[in-house]
């Protein structure tokens, strides 16, 4: 698959911005709908070169902040600007921004190339490009047919060839990999990472944590029409701390021996403790100098998947930043049979 | 804003193959590029085109070989009174336009669909994607299809008169382009063919649905002015008048209602009286 590149002056360009100022910005974004409030109170800044993903439930309100970054909503209130100016605002939109809204937002009737060519039409964008991003991807064999009898997937490159057709220096793709078969996941990952290597910004949506796990940055979490978290990857995989679970018929004294300021120790079932803040190393070695028979010492990686379930189960009292102290205590309250917990401070 | 910069695809380093794309830069001739691209692409259209050439022939035709041929000492080529060379040129008129009360309905279709069939595709996110502004799109979809719709009228009404020249000649009425009165009608049925495609087309807009657009522009040709007929008020009378169809029949048969200036105006009105409100949506509503 052929990858875009960048010439080197406008990597240049884009990457020392990177970092410093936000390329989307969202100020107190609110839609209604009649009486259904899709999205309430929004901010958040997205940065070029790297990839931001919009994570949420879906209906949380994803699609709609997409569409109204792209002015095809109207904002009940607040507002969102890309690159400084709202969408509309730009000389050349598409040059600013490509979006993926939804796959096959194009006439049935119509050919995957007559299509592109309508739409560079409008920016004198020549011929050649569409040829360009047919070939980028991976639509050459399709490019002269009915959009009408595309799949899914196909419907998710012609969206993407429609995005790219204009350079953009911001990407907004909203699931581009629904539909898509397993070799185009993987394509899209690469391609949007490669594309934010370039200095570019991407803000792409899914549900799926473990889609945001491979492909983001940053992850915005999103629900019900709410700002949950923003923050880096890294900070939400440190928020998802590591446990030890630990079996032993004489759990609870070791339990009470283990307390001490910055660990952990959640009694699960008689007999069944989980340790957050000590190694297994540490909790073995102390285990031996108490002479507490141990019957398993497990060290348990905690996944996205758990913070994001976690992050989304009450988006109100998590909803600003991730504060690993407060992911923590979430997961000790998770477990479905959280007896007694034991904080030490 | 730096030029357009994606290289071509090939294993070779960028630069070496890199051609930099001219700047892309939204241009309302850009607009109307795109949105001739949009109709040509479609079948839809092009059966459109060949059906509305079919009729206006067909039914010039079958006007031509039904009618009774000139009687004796009538208006022959000779006829050198002023009234016997307005029969001439009313037959020919006639012939060539008869087919404007069906090929009315075929634009009128084309008109709704060009706008509706964005809105029930999906294809309007796209569109306003690319012109965030909106309006060109609206003005530059009117602007050709109106002009497209025209040019489409006079090759069908120049169809026509072409294939029933011969006939009528057969007949006795010879006509002759140079007479204003004929070629002042047969562009008039194009235009009006235009007028009331823009009719349709903003009533598309109008309603964005593509049975509910249909309905509302055949229904405004067809079904108004045979309910007006059964109203024995003088307003009932006199709104007939003014209905499109009703106005527009002065441009190509002649009418004593209105001169065609005044048809085309009234027309007119009757556009903008729909596009005014189909651009205020466009920009309020959520695409």
């Amino acid at each position: 698959m052929q990858r875009a590149s960048c010439d080197t002056e406008h990597t240049d360009a884009r990457t020392k911005d990177a970092g410093t100022r936000a390329m989307i910005e969202a100020t107190a974004l609110t839609k209604r709908y009649g009486a259904k409030t899709a999205v309430h109170d929004v901010s958040f800044a997205v940065r070029p070169g790297q990839v931001t993903g919009f994570l949420g439930p879906n209906g949380a309100g994803k699609s709609t902040t997409m569409r109204m970054i792209m002015g095809l909503d109207r904002p009940t209130s607040g507002r969102v600007t890309v690159n400084g100016l709202p969408y509309a605002q730009h000389r050349s939109p598409l040059h600013e921004v490509g979006a993926l809204l939804e796959a096959k937002a194009v006439h049935t009737g119509r050919s995957a190339r007559n299509h592109l060519r309508a739409i560079a039409a409008t920016h004198g964008i020549p011929n050649r490009r569409v040829d360009e991003v047919i070939d980028l991807t991976g639509l050459h064999a399709v490019a002269g047919k009915r959009v009408g009898g595309f799949s899914l997937g196909m419907g998710q490159r012609l969206g993407l060839a429609a995005a790219l057709l204009g350079d953009p220096a911001t990407l907004i793709l909203d699931e581009p990999v629904n539909g898509l078969d397993p070799e185009g996941v993987l394509w899209v990952r690469g391609f949007v990472r490669q594309l934010a290597a370039e200095g570019r910004t991407v803000l792409l949506s899914s549900h799926l944590m473990s889609e945001m796990a491979l492909t983001a940055d940053h992850i915005i979490v999103i629900g019900k029409g709410r700002v949950i978290a923003d923050a880096s990857v890294a900070d939400i995989v440190a928020s998802t701390q590591t446990f030890v679970r630990v079996r032993s018929p004489r759990a609870a004294e070791l339990a009470r021996r283990l307390g001490q300021a910055d660990v952990t120790v959640t009694e699960v079932d008689p007999g069944l403790i989980e340790v957050r803040g000590l190694t297994a190393d540490a909790i073995g070695d102390a285990a031996l100098g108490l002479g507490v028979a141990l019957h398993e010492l497990t060290t348990v990686q905690g996944s996205l998947e758990d913070a994001y379930m976690n992050l989304t189960r009450d988006e109100v009292e998590y909803r600003t930043t991730v504060d690993p102290g407060a992911a923590a205590g979430a997961a000790g309250a998770t477990g479905a049979d959280a007896g007694l917990e034991a904080v030490a401070r | 804003m730096s030029a357009s910069t994606f290289a071509a695809p090939s294993p070779a380093p960028a630069r070496a193959s890199h051609r930099p794309l001219p700047p892309a830069r939204l241009r309302f001739t850009g607009v109307l590029r795109s949105e001739w691209i949009k109709l040509i692409t479609l079948r839809s259209t092009i059966w459109a085109w060949i059906v509305l050439v079919l009729l206006q022939v067909g039914m010039g035709v079958i006007f031509v070989l039904t009618m009774d041929a000139a009687p004796e000492g009538g208006p022959l080529q000779q006829g050198a009174d002023a009234g016997a060379a307005d029969a001439v040129a009313q037959t020919a008129v006639m012939a060539s336009s008869l087919g404007i009360l069906l090929g009315q309905l075929v634009i009128s279709v084309l008109g709704v669909l060009v706008i509706t069939g964005e809105y029930g595709t999906g294809q309007i996110r796209s569109s306003l994607t690319a012109v965030p502004k909106r309006l060109p799109v609206l003005w530059a979809k009117a602007i050709v299809f109106g002009v497209t719709s025209f040019v489409l009228g006079l090759i069908a009404v120049a169809a026509a008169y072409a294939v029933t020249w011969p006939l009528l000649d057969d007949r006795g009425y010879t006509s002759d382009l140079t007479d204003p009165d004929v070629w002042a009608r047969l562009v008039g049925g194009a235009g009006y063919l235009a007028l009331i495609g823009l009719i349709a087309f903003f009533i598309g807009a109008l309603l964005r649905h593509t049975a509910a657009g249909i309905g509302a522009a055949v229904g405004l040709l067809l079904v108004v002015p045979t309910v007006l007929q059964f109203i024995s008020a003088e307003w009932a009378t006199v709104l007939g008048q003014w209905l499109p169809g009703s106005v527009g029949q002065s441009l190509f048969f002649g009418g004593d209602v209105f001169e065609p200036w005044q048809a085309v105006l009234v027309m007119l009105g009757w556009i903008a009286v729909l596009a005014a409100p189909a651009a205020i949506l466009l920009t309020r509503r959520d695409a």
